[in-house]
């Protein structure tokens, strides 16, 4: 048997493989909680210097501190024994909010696979004596591996797709009948122009960041592109030759004159259906179009109009009623302010409602040496499970004793915000009693209903 | 003398025989921790190791009935120790062979009885096939598969896992009075106060255990848990902690919803503990 915290396993049968164990080496190996729950069960027996463990050796050899304690392989067990997968949680493998915002999450995982079976070892957190990985963890592994790949060359869809598209971009003004597309004048500055890809790959991830070296400077100057304003009231018309550098290569660019098409824009009459005129009328008694105002057509930007907007608050606030107003006590809202009697409860509430994860990212990483332990996955996903796709778990698990300290709100924050969007339940284990508490989420009930 | 062996500050009992005597004969119930042999793969009936609490070892010890014990630092084996380990190898070889032989025999005399039991039918299912066949009938094979020999594959050998230590392996005695690594519990306010507790209720013959499912320190049975509902449910006040009024609520509605009774001990004047019982009368 190898150190410790590693179980060699020679038999390749079983069809616990399927969910547990991981490959080192090229030696198919077993976590010592694993081992342990397998020899229990009677499914394999663990030989130390050629002489056979029994269960008692098992669980002195195999449990210490420094890999899984006694509270710890009893929850594991246990669920085992219900049926569900339990794997030990690696943190930097939980995809971020905003890689599933993304779909970067699927992407990563299904374009990583031609690496996985070949080039590095799963499981590397048993390196450490501590849960804290001390190599890349495979799905990490896989997304700077995927990033130098599309800043080699484009050959992902996703960076080719949009590589794509900010060609066809650039090559819009080289056609120069541009009826709507904004063209760059020749007073662009581009600021640097790298090869598209590795910007590209640069911005997505947070680990792929690391591993391209490529700056990350804007592509575009913004300050320097003035867009023309083709409108009717500002009658921008000649545009010139477009900038050889954004052209690829075989397209010639040439200046335009838009006067002609300006003249064919709006000619047709609109026409409107019955109801919708009757809808307009309707409408006109009590709406008023911003853009009727004249204040409002004579602002040429959004700075403009928000300054206006806010001389026109302070105008109104300017003819206040003064026996409201200057007295001690002033009313709570103003009438244009709310709409219903449920904003008028808002006002005066005295709980606000809060969520676990307010304020979560920005906590420091102390969290009073609590940690996620495992990660928890349904017992009716064994048939299509694979090690190293596991997909979302159905919840993760801190084991503690329960004597322990109750964890602080802040704490609590701190494992949700690292479990993203799993619930983490707390496994409490008092001398072989096992008890799962979890905080709930509800809303507190409001009186008015709108 | 029961051996407790001690991991981390869990105790562990994890001979079957000690286990019932700590039961039967001291009146202290533990849990069961492991899987059960018979059917590992459910958690309604567990099996050995029994782990005891903190206070129930303590008890034992305190009693002279049994040891702490720890397993000792495996050294990679010394000179003297590589020849035993040898020879422990060579037994161990020596009974599985022993085993399998026997195992062999064993279900080599289990197949000659079933099938002399089918012979008769083996014999015509061989008859019907051949005249199929079209073949003449031949009876000098048929006995033939009696004859042959059986060879058990080595594959299906049955194994024993034993559950406890079987070699007398190298244990030393834990100091329950000092903590340590393996015993931290001594010492400690909270432990000595439960102990003191604990005490008190198993000399006046109850049965206790954990009573962290219902909000508490111990549950009180009146005889063995498993004929009896727990009646109280105790719970320890270190002396001059303050008792906030809302958590006192808390415990007495917890226990009146499960019908039992809130007992709270903490060590009164003059030494002797003091036992407060609280009901909610209105509550039925």
């Amino acid at each position: 048997m190898a150190p410790a915290h590693h179980s060699l396993s020679f038999c390749s049968q079983g069809k616990f493989w399927h969910t547990m164990g991981f490959t080192e080496h090229g030696k198919q190996c077993l976590l010592p909680e694993e081992a342990l729950y397998l020899l229990e069960c009677g499914s394999v027996q663990l030989f130390y210097r050629d002489l056979p463990l029994s269960i008692q050796e098992a669980y002195e050899t195999l449990l210490s501190q420094g890999t899984v304690s006694l509270p710890q392989y009893q929850v594991f067990s246990h669920l085992k024994r219900l049926g569900y997968i339990v794997l030990r949680f690696c943190p930097s493998a939980v995809p971020s909010q905003y890689e599933r915002q993304l779909n970067l999450d699927s992407y990563c995982k299904s374009s990583g696979k031609r690496h996985h079976k070949r080039k590095r070892s799963s499981s590397p957190w048993l390196q450490g004596k501590k849960a804290k990985a001390s190599g890349n963890p495979p799905e990490s592994e896989g997304t700077p591996e995927k990033a130098s790949d599309s800043c080699g060359g484009p050959s992902h869809p996703a960076s080719e797709g949009s590589c794509l598209s900010e060609k066809s971009k650039e090559s819009d003004p080289a056609s120069g009948e541009g009826e709507s597309a904004q063209v760059p004048t020749d007073a662009v500055q581009l600021g640097k122009l790298p090869s598209c890809p590795q910007s590209q790959a640069g911005d997505y991830g947070k680990a792929a960041g690391d591993s391209c070296s490529g700056t990350h400077l804007p592509r575009w100057d913004f300050t320097r592109i003035a867009f023309p304003n083709m409108a009717s009231d500002c009658p921008h018309t000649f545009l010139p030759q477009p900038d050889e550098r954004l052209l690829p290569e075989n397209v010639a660019g040439r200046e335009a004159d838009a006067t002609r098409w300006r003249k064919l824009v709006n000619q047709k009459r609109e026409k409107l259906s019955r109801k919708e005129r009757e809808q307009r009328e309707r409408e006109s008694r009590y709406k008023s179009s911003v853009n009727a105002d004249r204040e409002v057509r004579r602002c040429s930007n959004w700075q403009e109009y928000k300054e206006l907007l806010k001389q026109r608050s302070q105008r109104r606030a300017g003819r206040r009623p003064s026996h409201l107003w200057d007295q001690p006590v002033t009313p709570l809202v103003k009438p244009y302010q709310v709409a219903s009697a449920a904003a008028v409860l808002q006002q005066i509430s005295v709980l606000q409602p809060s969520h676990i994860l307010d304020g979560a990212s920005r906590l420091q990483e102390d969290m009073e040496g609590m940690k996620i332990d495992f990660s928890v996955y349904q017992a009716d996903a064994v048939a299509n499970f694979k090690k190293n796709n596991p997909g979302k778990p159905y919840a993760r698990m801190c084991v503690r004793r329960f004597d322990e300290q109750i964890p602080s709100l802040r704490a609590v924050k701190q494992l949700t915000y690292q479990s993203e969007d799993v619930p983490v339940v707390f496994a409490l284990v008092d001398n072989g009693d096992i008890a799962f508490y979890s905080f709930k989420e509800f809303k507190l009930p409001v009186d008015v209903y709108h | 003398m029961i051996q407790i062996h001690v991991l981390e500050g869990a105790a562990l009992v994890w001979s079957a025989e000690d286990a019932r005597e700590i039961r039967e004969r001291f009146r202290l119930v533990g849990t069961l921790v492991g899987a059960l042999t018979r059917k590992p793969r459910q958690n309604a009936r567990l099996g050995l190791p029994l782990q005891l609490l903190p206070e129930e070892a303590r008890l034992l010890a305190e009693l002279g009935a049994a040891v702490l014990v720890r397993r000792t630092e495996t050294q990679p084996p010394a000179e003297g120790e590589e020849l035993t380990q040898a020879s422990l190898v060579e037994a161990y070889q020596r009974e599985l062979e022993e085993s399998y032989q026997e195992q062999q025999r064993l279900a080599g005399a289990e197949r000659g009885a079933l099938l002399a039991q089918l012979a008769e039918r083996i014999a015509q299912g061989r008859a019907r096939r051949r005249e199929q066949r079209g073949e003449m009938p031949d009876t000098v094979e048929d006995s033939g598969l009696l004859d042959s020999p059986f060879v058990l594959p080595r594959g299906s050998m049955m194994v024993q896992l034993p559950t406890a230590r079987w070699r007398p392996g190298r244990v030393e005695q834990v100091d329950w009075t000092s903590p340590s690594a393996d015993w931290p519990h001594a010492g400690r306010p909270a432990h000595e106060a439960r102990y003191r507790v604990f005490r008190e209720l198993w000399g006046r013959g109850y049965y206790l255990s954990g009573g962290s499912k219902f909000g508490g320190d111990f549950l009180v049975y009146p005889g063995d848990p498993l004929r009896f509902h727990a009646h109280y449910i105790a719970l320890c006040c270190p002396p001059e902690a303050p008792l906030p009024l809302h958590a006192l609520v808390a415990a007495t509605r917890l226990g009146t919803s499960v019908k039992k009774t809130l007992l709270l001990c903490s060590p009164g004047a003059g030494g002797a503990l003091a036992f407060t019982s609280l009901q909610w009368s209105g509550l039925q």
